[in-house]
């Protein structure tokens, strides 16, 4: 419809130079501002969700009432209460969990990847069923060997990162992965304790573990074997061999766990939903201040806007007499529209690639420094930020919209501008 | 060229109620004529102008222009006609400042419909008809004198080469050797065959023209 607007638009620039700097330059800020601080949020967000509480969303974990009802026997996991517990719609299936319910130690005296170790440790082992953990197993069966063989053992991912991160550091053990844990062997004695007197009744039960794994699922203070393992060393120390301490129950989608959750409340017992409220409140407490964050940024953009409304405002006043000329010449009241927007525009391309490419050499410059000067500690992220590409793309389209909303009403004035009166001598 | 009938433009004008600086106007300009619009200061001249050359569209009555019917127009279409077929030259040049002259004859290019290539060589010779050299282009119109200034506003009126050439008091802010100099460019142009409406107060720029038509109390005689 009408000619290149451009050439004049690359005038008009040029020749306001300072004023278009200073526009551009507030809109950078703001931008810069919002994609960093977003791209933290969603950085350390997701170390909450995935490193530090772990949370799988369609998993309930259920656990017995605390107060059993007597003669009617609810309150408690049997066998008669996990087959109702999956037989509830939307459980795809039921884990059963079965707590060591004896005390256990171990006592470990030899070469420990290299170095000489001596150490007593109190452990807690808890017993799943295979498919539970099946995906992180990395070595054998994992089912009960029998009591004269190694019992396997699947280690927690945060103990681990929790090891390698402070314990080992701190005393000069070497760093261990799931895979080199692997095949490791160490003793166990159930019924056996450092802190507690054991019951009279039952002598110690001498065994071994074999690291078979990592997972997530995997018990945070302790070892987790194969439930039939569990039930035997519970029944070898006269001990409940056959209630359930806990019901993993795996939904067919995590919406329908908030029904799952309602149901298995219903039955008298109770959902051990810890991890996932921590999981949420600090994923909440993230959330909320990357969104402060991101509120305080888009302030600072819509002051830009502002500061762009006021400095085009002041341009087009003092362009009145040259937009006359262009009306005279030919402009319609849409190219003058389109003249000011695009100058606009081109200032919200320039601040929003710019504020973007400020915000990236931030994170990336942050990260840099967080690896050589911020000591190991668990969890530690190899980044804090996360730079997906809807961020990037989002800065230069915010500064573009920021630019653009700014220059709006000044454009609208432009294009009513009466050349009759403007150029009248 | 030009046929106008019956053109009523009023202003309301707060105190002095409404004044009616246009009350009944007819005009007809054939090709090629050069014709001086005189009248006191204030009588509607400039206004007049405007309305013959789409800039002004709050008027009634009916214009035509180079076979163009001006009333009731719409925004883009006038904007088309005064890119294509007039141009204005005005009193006090009304060139853009901080851009080289070359750039300011070739500004209706940049809202033309279909703007043609090779615009600097256009713009050139529109200076040449002018009387001024690509040295004249180069340079900002601040370091230009007046006579100059002038030239390059009518550089750029003529770049479109449009049919029409309504000129505000084009030497209004000249000197009397530089105002000679402008007139004998418009005779010269006018010889060509352009068409010229001129709004003057001086009697060089009256003698030039063909026909003289004196605006008073709204009606042109
Ligand atoms: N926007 C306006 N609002 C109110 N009155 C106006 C407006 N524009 C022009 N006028 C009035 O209309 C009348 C005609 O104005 P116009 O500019 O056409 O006069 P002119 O003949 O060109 O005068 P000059 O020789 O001084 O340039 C004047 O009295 C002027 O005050
Ligand atoms: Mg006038």
């Amino acid at each position: 419809m009408s000619g290149s607007l451009w050439p004049l638009v690359k005038l008009s620039l040029a020749r306001d130079r300072r004023s278009a700097l200073s526009s551009a330059f507030g809109l950078a800020v703001g931008v810069a501002s919002l994609v960093f601080f977003v791209s933290l949020g969603l950085g350390v967000g997701a170390i909450v969700r995935e490193k530090v509480f772990p949370v799988d969303s369609s998993l309930v974990e259920v656990v017995p009432a605390q107060l059993s009802f007597g003669l009617l026997g609810g309150g408690t996991l049997d066998e008669a209460t996990v087959a109702r517990l999956s037989a509830l719609p939307g459980v795809e299936r039921a884990f059963k969990k079965m707590n060591v319910r004896a005390p256990a130690v171990t006592i470990y005296r030899g070469d420990f990847f290299g170095r000489p170790l001596h150490m007593g440790l109190e452990v807690l082992a808890v017993g799943v069923e295979p498919d539970f953990v099946r995906g992180d197993v990395l070595l054998g069966e994992f089912v009960d060997p029998g009591p004269d063989k190694p019992i396997p053992a699947i280690a927690s991912t945060r103990l681990l990162e929790i090891y390698n991160k402070s314990f080992a550091p701190q005393r000069s053990l070497p760093q261990l992965s799931g895979q080199l844990l692997t095949g490791f062997i160490f003793p166990i004695d159930f019924n056996r304790s450092f802190v507690t007197s054991t019951p009279q009744s039952a002598s110690a039960i001498p065994s071994q573990a074999q690291l078979v794994g990592v997972s997530d699922r995997g018990l945070l203070a302790g070892i987790t074997i194969p439930l039939e393992a569990a039930r035997r060393i519970n029944a070898a120390a006269n001990l409940d061999a056959k209630t359930f301490t806990g019901v993993a129950l795996k939904a067919t989608d995590p919406s329908r766990v908030p029904g799952i959750v309602a149901a298995v409340k219903a039955m008298g017992l109770r959902v051990d939903d810890q991890e996932r409220r921590m999981s949420e409140n600090a994923g909440a407490a993230v959330a909320i201040s990357t969104s402060s964050l991101a509120l305080l940024s888009v302030l600072i953009c819509l002051l830009a806007a502002f500061n762009i409304a006021h400095a085009f405002s002041a341009s087009v006043r003092a362009r009145e007499k040259e937009l006359g000329v262009m009306r005279a010449v030919g402009a319609s009241r849409r190219a003058l529209f389109r003249l000011v927007l695009v100058e606009a525009l081109v200032l919200g391309v320039v601040g929003g690639v710019l504020g973007t490419a400020l915000a990236l050499a931030a994170s990336l410059g942050l990260d840099l420094a967080a690896v050589h000067l911020v000591p190991e500690f668990p969890f530690k992220p190899d980044s804090w930020f996360q730079r997906p590409v809807w961020l990037l793309g989002g800065g230069v389209v915010l500064g573009v919209l920021a630019a653009v909303a700014g220059a709006w009403l000044p454009a609208r004035r432009a294009s009513r501008t009466d050349p009759a009166r403007v150029l009248a001598g | 060229m030009i046929d106008a009938r019956q053109l009523e433009r009023h202003y309301d004008d707060g105190a002095r109620g409404r004044l009616a600086v246009l009350d009944g106007v007819s005009l007809t300009v054939a090709d090629g004529e050069f014709v001086a619009i005189v009248g006191r200061s204030g009588s509607g001249k400039s206004t007049l102008l405007h309305v013959l050359g789409g800039l002004d569209t709050d008027y009634r009555g009916q214009v035509t222009v180079a076979g163009t019917r001006l009333d009731g127009l719409a925004d883009a279409a006038l904007a088309r006609f005064r890119n294509e077929t007039v141009g204005f030259v005005f009193q006090s040049f009304h060139l853009m400042s901080g851009v080289s002259a070359l750039e300011n004859v070739l500004l209706p290019a940049r809202f033309a419909a279909n703007p043609v290539g090779a615009l600097h060589a256009r713009a050139q010779a529109a200076l040449a008809r002018v009387g001024l050299t690509a040295a004249h282009g180069a340079r900002a119109p601040g370091q230009l004198s007046g006579g100059e200034r002038q030239r390059v506003a009518i550089a750029r009126a003529l770049f479109s080469s449009p049919r029409l050439l309504l000129c505000d008091e084009p030497t209004g802010n000249l000197d009397a050797a530089t105002a000679d100099e402008v007139v004998a460019l418009f005779k010269t142009l006018n010889a060509g065959g352009l068409t010229i409406v001129a709004v003057t107060h001086e009697e060089r720029l009256r003698s030039a023209a063909s026909r003289v038509l004196t605006l008073a109390g709204g009606k042109l005689s």
